[in-house]
C-alpha cells in the first residue's frame, strides 16, 4: 500500500536569493521519478513537508501553480536547524518531499467573482501560486486585486514577477512598505491600514489573506468593517506540524487538524474553532 | 489534628495573612489524597493530613511558569519535613521569597507507597484504608488486613531523620526536633556493594521500564528549569525514545542536576507509574554530596546548595586525585 | 460457544503461538503489561487489568518508519506472522477500534490510501483479538459510561469467559469463528456453563457504579472553553504524561530522525499535548502556554473533538489514568465538574 510517511526524491533545479540578508531563498524542485510527478496533483494553498534525512522535516506552502508543469517552487526562511540545512543546499542537490498536503483556496467558488489577495512578508508563497493560477484562468474571474506589504522594499519576494504583474492591466497590484524610504513610489503603511484606504468593494468579491499572525489579526476586522461576509474571507493557518496526514495530533485545534482540514479556512469557519486566531 | 489544620488555614485566610493555602484534600481513591488550593476559609474543611499525603506541594511554586507566585502574593502551604526542605531549597535558589510564604508544618509519620499496599493485598483491589496510630487496615472485596504502617511506608520515609519541618511559621501540634544522628544509608548499601557491572545491570533493569512520562521530574520541586534539557529541540541534546540509551541519559542527568538539591522526599518514586526504584541513584548521589560537603539539603536558609557553593577548605580530592 | 478445560488452556495458547505472534499480559515486577510471549506459563494471572495499555502492540512507543543510507530509504518489514492478543479487556478492545478510526482510515476520505497508516494497518488488520471477560471489575472501571460492559465482547474476534474450572470461547467475528474451528480438544459449552457465564456477567455488571450521563458534554465543553473551569480543574495538574502514556486511546506522536551523517532512521515516538514542548514554536511562542490550556486540550480531545469527528468519546473507561495520576486528577471528576459547572 502507499506510505505517506516516505518522502519522494526531488532535485534542486534552481535557487534564487530573495533578500539582502540571504535569509529568504526560493527553490525550484524537479521530480526524479516520472511516477511521482504524475501522482503529484495539487492546487494553490496546499503545502509539502520537506524531508532532510537525519535532520527532520519542515512544512512549506507550495509557491508554484499547478499550471506550471515543470517544477515545484518553495520559498524558505532560515529559522531553525532544518531550514538552516536547506540553505546549505546547492543546485543539483537532492531533498525529500511529502505531499501535496492539506486543502486549498476554493478557486472554484471564486469563479465569476472579484478576488482580493492580501499578503505580508515572505508568507506570500501560496499567494503567488494562487495569482499565477488565476491569471492562467483569467477569463473565469472578474477584477483581481493584490495588496502586498513588506517591512522595506528589499523584503518583497518574487520581485521580478511582481514587476511583470504591475505592467498588466488585468491585475491591480498595490505594494506597501511599513515606513517611507527614498526612491519608493508605492504606498506606505501597514497592510490593514492600506487595505482600508483601498477599500475594496465587498460586492461579489472573495478575499484571501495570508501573512504574519499580527497582520492577519488586524486585517480581518478591516474586512469586517468593509462588510465582507465571513464566508468570503479566507486565510491560511500555520502551526507546528509533523505527520501532515491528520494522525500525530500536533496541529489539532478544536475538532480540526490544520494539516488536513486546513490550512485554508474561511473566517466563518475560524470563528467556530477555538484557539485559531 | 485535622480540625487544627483546617482552623489554622481558615484563620490565615480570614486574617488576610495569606490569599491562598495549598494543602491536601481527600482524594477519589482510598489510598490517594489530592492537592487542593483554598482561597477562602469556608473551603478549609476540605483539608486533611494523613499517611496518604505524599505529594510535595512545594512543586506548585515552581511549576507552570511559576504561576502561583506570579498570581498570588501571599501563600500559605502545608509541609511535611521533606517538603519544608524543598521550600528552603527553593528559597535559597531565589525561586520565592521567605516573606511571601507562610509555612505550616504538620507532624509526619511517613507516607505510604501505594505499590507496597498493593503488594500486601496480593493484587486484590484495596477499597478502604484506615489508620490507627502505627497500624493500617486495608479492606477489599472479601479481605481485610491489618499491617504495621512501617511496612507500607515509602522508601524515602524509611530513612528519613527529619520528619518534621524545621523552618515554619506555624506548626500543627508539637514538632519533633532533629536528633542529630546521621543517615546510615543502609538502604543503598546492598546497591553500593554490587560490582560496577552489576550496578549497571540493575540500572538497566530499572530504567528500561521508563516510558518517558516525566512524572518523576514534574512532581519534583527541585526540577524547575524553564526548558528541561530533554525538551530542548534546537539543538536537541538527547533522543526522545523510551529506549534504554535515551532513558538512562535522562535519569542520570536529572539525577546529577539535583545532586545536592534533592531533599529525598521520594515524590518521584511514588509518582512513577512504572514502579522504577528512582531512589537508588538519588540516595547514592545524596550520600556522596553529604560525605564530601557535609551539607544537609534544605536545612539552612543561609546556605547555598552544595554544588552552587565553593569553599577553599572543602574536600577537593576529586580534582587532585 | 466452546469449552476448554482449565488444564488444557495452555494447549490452546501454544496453538496460538504457532499460528501467530502472540501478545499476552506478563508480570514484570509490580506491573503487568502486554508482551510478546514464548511460553504459555509466562502469562500473568490474577491481574485486574494491565498497567500499560495494549496500544503499544500496534502503536509502539518508538517505531521506525524507515531507515536511510546515503539517500536510499528502506521501510522495515513487519513480521511474517500476524499478531494475536490474548487477555484483552473489553475497554481495551474498544480502544483499538477507536485507534483504528484514526490510523486505519481518515474521516476526510476513508477510501484514500494516503490517509491510511501502513504501520498500524499491517499489524492491526490481520490481528486476532481475543478478549477476556471481566468477572471482577475495579472500582475505577467506568466502561458503562461509554456503552461498554464487563462481558461485552462484540468488538473482539473471540470472547473468553473464565468460569472457574474451564474457559468458554465465544466467537464474535468470522475471523474468530474460523480460528476456533481449527482448534482441537474442545467440547461444546454445556448449558450449566452458559448459565454460569450469565451469572458472572450479571454479577460483574452489577458491581460497576452507576453510569454518569455524558449527553451534551460536547456543547458544554465548547461553551466552557474560555471559562474558569479549566483553571479550577487544572490547578493541581503537574503536566506530566503519565495519563496519556498509559491511556489506551491517546495517540499523539512526534517524528524524529536519529543517526549520524547519511545513515540513520526516522522514528515516530509517543508524545502528548500535556507537555509544553508539544506546541512550543521555534520563536519561543507557545499557543498553549499554561497547564490549563494543555489539560483542556486533552480532555476536550477525549470528550468533545473526537465525538464531533467520529461520533465516539476517545475514552473507554478503563480507569488507568485514575490510578496512575500522581496528583489524583480523576477524569471521572473532570467530566462531572464540566457537566455541573456554573460560570
Amino acid at each position: 500500500m502507499s506510505n505517506s510517511y516516505i518522502p519522494v526524491p526531488m532535485k534542486v533545479k534552481r535557487i534564487v536569493i530573495e533578500d539582502p540578508e540571504k535569509a529568504l531563498r526560493t527553490y525550484d524542485l524537479i521530480f526524479q521519478n516520472e511516477e511521482d510527478r504524475k501522482n503529484f496533483k495539487y492546487m494553490p494553498g496546499q503545502f509539502c513537508e520537506w524531508s532532510l534525512l537525519g535532520l527532520g522535516e519542515s512544512p512549506f506552502g507550495i509557491a508554484s501553480s499547478p499550471t506550471e508543469k515543470d517544477f515545484l517552487r518553495f520559498t524558505v526562511n532560515r529559522t531553525g536547524s532544518v531550514t538552516n540545512e536547506i540553505h546549505y543546499l546547492r543546485e543539483g542537490d537532492m531533498v525529500g518531499l511529502r505531499g501535496p498536503l492539506g486543502n486549498w483556496y476554493p478557486v472554484e467558488k471564486f469563479k465569476g467573482g472579484n478576488v482580493v489577495i492580501i499578503g505580508g512578508g515572505f508568507a506570500f508563497t501560496t499567494l503567488r501560486s494562487l495569482i499565477v493560477y488565476l491569471l492562467e484562468h483569467r477569463e473565469d474571474y472578474k477584477d483581481i486585486t493584490v495588496i502586498y506589504g513588506a517591512r522595506n522594499p528589499d523584503l518583497f519576494i518574487y520581485r521580478d514577477e511582481i514587476s511583470e504583474w504591475e505592467k498588466r492591466d488585468d491585475i491591480d497590484v498595490q505594494l506597501t512598505i511599513d515606513n517611507p524610504v527614498e526612491g519608493w513610489t508605492g504606498r506606505t503603511g501597514f497592510v490593514p491600514t492600506v487595505t482600508k484606504e483601498i477599500g475594496p468593494d465587498p460586492d461579489n468579491t472573495w478575499v484571501v489573506v495570508c501573512g504574519p499572525p499580527i497582520m492577519i489579526k488586524f486585517t480581518l476586522p478591516v474586512l469586517v468593517d468593509l462588510k465582507f461576509p465571513d464566508e468570503r474571507v479566507y486565510t491560511s493557518l500555520e502551526r507546528r506540524m509533523k505527520c501532515g496526514i491528520g494522525k500525530c495530533g500536533r496541529c489539532n485545534i478544536g475538532s480540526k487538524y490544520i494539516c488536513v482540514d486546513g490550512p485554508v479556512f474561511s473566517l466563518a469557519e475560524l470563528k467556530e474553532i477555538p484557539e485559531s486566531v | 489534628m485535622v480540625n487544627e489544620l483546617r482552623e489554622a488555614a481558615g484563620k490565615l485566610l480570614d486574617d488576610g495573612k495569606v490569599d491562598l493555602v495549598i494543602g491536601w484534600a481527600k482524594g477519589s481513591l482510598p489510598l490517594a489524597s489530592t492537592p487542593v488550593f483554598i482561597s477562602s476559609s469556608d473551603e478549609a474543611d476540605q483539608l486533611v493530613f494523613d499517611s496518604t499525603c505524599g505529594n510535595n506541594l512545594t512543586v506548585y511554586f515552581t511549576k507552570d511558569n511559576k504561576k502561583i507566585s506570579r498570581d498570588r502574593k501571599k501563600v500559605g502551604i502545608f509541609v511535611k519535613g521533606c517538603d519544608s526542605r524543598s521550600l528552603v531549597l527553593n528559597i535559597t535558589e531565589k525561586q520565592l521569597k521567605r516573606e511571601d510564604v507562610t509555612i505550616i508544618g504538620v507532624p509526619c509519620s511517613g507516607v505510604i507507597d501505594t505499590r507496597k499496599v498493593r503488594r500486601k493485598a496480593e493484587g486484590r483491589e484495596v477499597l478502604e484504608y484506615s489508620q490507627d496510630g502505627d497500624t493500617v487496615t486495608i479492606k477489599g472485596k472479601e479481605f481485610e488486613l491489618s499491617v504495621p504502617l512501617e511496612e507500607l511506608l515509602s522508601n524515602a520515609c524509611l530513612s528519613c531523620l527529619r520528619k518534621d519541618a524545621e523552618e515554619y511559621d506555624l506548626f500543627i501540634g508539637e514538632p519533633r526536633k532533629f536528633s542529630g544522628e546521621s543517615d546510615p544509608y543502609s538502604d543503598i548499601e546492598e546497591y553500593e556493594n554490587l560490582s560496577a557491572d552489576e550496578r549497571w545491570e540493575r540500572m538497566n533493569e530499572e530504567y528500561s521500564k521508563c516510558i518517558r512520562c516525566y512524572a518523576c521530574r514534574n512532581v519534583c520541586p527541585s526540577c524547575y528549569c524553564n526548558v528541561c534539557f530533554v525538551d530542548q529541540n534546537d539543538p536537541q541534546w538527547i533522543g526522545k525514545t523510551p529506549e534504554i540509551t535515551d532513558t538512562m541519559i535522562f535519569h542520570i542527568i536529572r539525577n546529577l542536576h539535583i545532586a545536592g538539591r534533592c531533599v529525598e522526599c521520594g515524590a518521584c518514586e511514588r509518582a512513577c507509574p512504572m514502579d522504577i526504584r528512582l531512589l537508588y541513584l538519588n540516595r547514592k548521589v545524596a550520600k556522596e554530596v553529604r560525605e564530601r560537603f557535609g551539607s544537609d539539603t534544605g536545612t539552612d536558609l543561609d546556605q547555598k546548595p552544595a554544588m552552587a557553593d565553593f569553599r577553599e577548605d572543602e574536600n577537593q580530592d576529586f580534582i587532585m586525585g | 460457544m466452546i469449552r476448554i478445560k482449565k488444564e488444557n488452556i495452555s494447549g490452546f495458547i501454544e496453538g496460538l503461538m504457532s499460528d501467530y505472534v502472540l501478545f499476552a499480559p506478563v508480570k514484570d515486577g509490580e506491573t503487568v503489561s502486554f508482551r510478546k510471549i514464548e511460553s504459555a506459563d509466562s502469562i500473568a494471572e490474577d491481574y485486574m487489568n494491565t498497567d500499560k495499555s495494549p496500544k503499544d502492540i500496534f502503536f509502539p512507543p518508538a517505531e521506525v518508519l524507515f531507515s536511510f543510507d546515503s539517500g536510499e530509504i528502506t521501510k522495515n518489514e513487519c513480521s511474517e506472522k500476524p499478531f494475536a492478543v490474548w487477555g484483552l479487556r473489553g475497554c481495551d478492545v474498544k480502544s483499538l477500534t477507536l485507534l483504528n478510526m484514526v490510523f486505519g482510515t481518515a474521516r476526510q476520505n476513508p477510501e484514500d490510501e494516503m490517509f491510511q497508516d501502513p504501520y498500524w494497518k499491517e499489524k492491526y488488520d490481520n490481528a486476532l483479538i481475543i478478549q477476556t471477560a471481566c468477572n471482577d471489575p475495579r472500582s475505577t472501571c467506568f466502561c458503562n459510561w461509554f456503552g461498554g460492559s464487563p462481558h461485552d465482547g462484540e468488538k473482539a474476534d473471540i470472547l473468553v469467559i473464565y468460569i472457574g474450572d474451564a474457559y468458554l470461547l465465544d466467537p464474535k467475528s468470522d475471523k474468530g469463528r474460523k480460528y476456533l474451528e481449527t482448534v482441537k480438544n474442545t467440547e461444546p459449552a454445556a448449558k450449566k456453563d452458559i448459565k454460569e457465564a450469565e451469572r458472572l456477567r450479571a454479577e460483574a455488571d452489577s458491581s460497576l457504579s452507576a453510569v454518569f450521563e455524558l449527553d451534551g458534554i460536547v456543547g458544554r465543553m465548547s461553551g466552557l472553553f474560555n471559562s474558569g473551569v479549566w483553571e479550577e480543574i487544572g490547578a493541581k495538574c503537574v503536566n506530566c504524561g503519565a495519563c496519556a502514556f498509559i491511556c489506551p486511546t491517546c495517540h499523539c506522536f512526534d517524528v524524529q530522525d536519529e543517526g549520524k551523517g547519511k545513515k540513520g532512521k526516522r522514528i515516530r515516538i509517543w508524545d502528548t499535548c500535556m507537555f509544553p514542548v508539544f506546541t512550543a514554536e521555534a520563536s519561543g511562542h507557545n499557543p498553549r502556554e499554561l497547564s490549563k490550556d494543555r489539560l483542556r486540550q486533552r480532555f476536550m480531545h477525549k470528550y468533545s473533538y473526537f465525538m464531533e469527528n467520529y461520533g465516539e468519546h476517545l475514552c473507554t473507561g478503563c480507569g488507568r489514568c485514575v490510578v496512575v495520576c500522581p496528583v489524583n486528577l480523576d477524569i471521572r471528576e473532570v467530566a462531572k465538574k464540566v457537566m455541573s459547572y456554573q460560570s
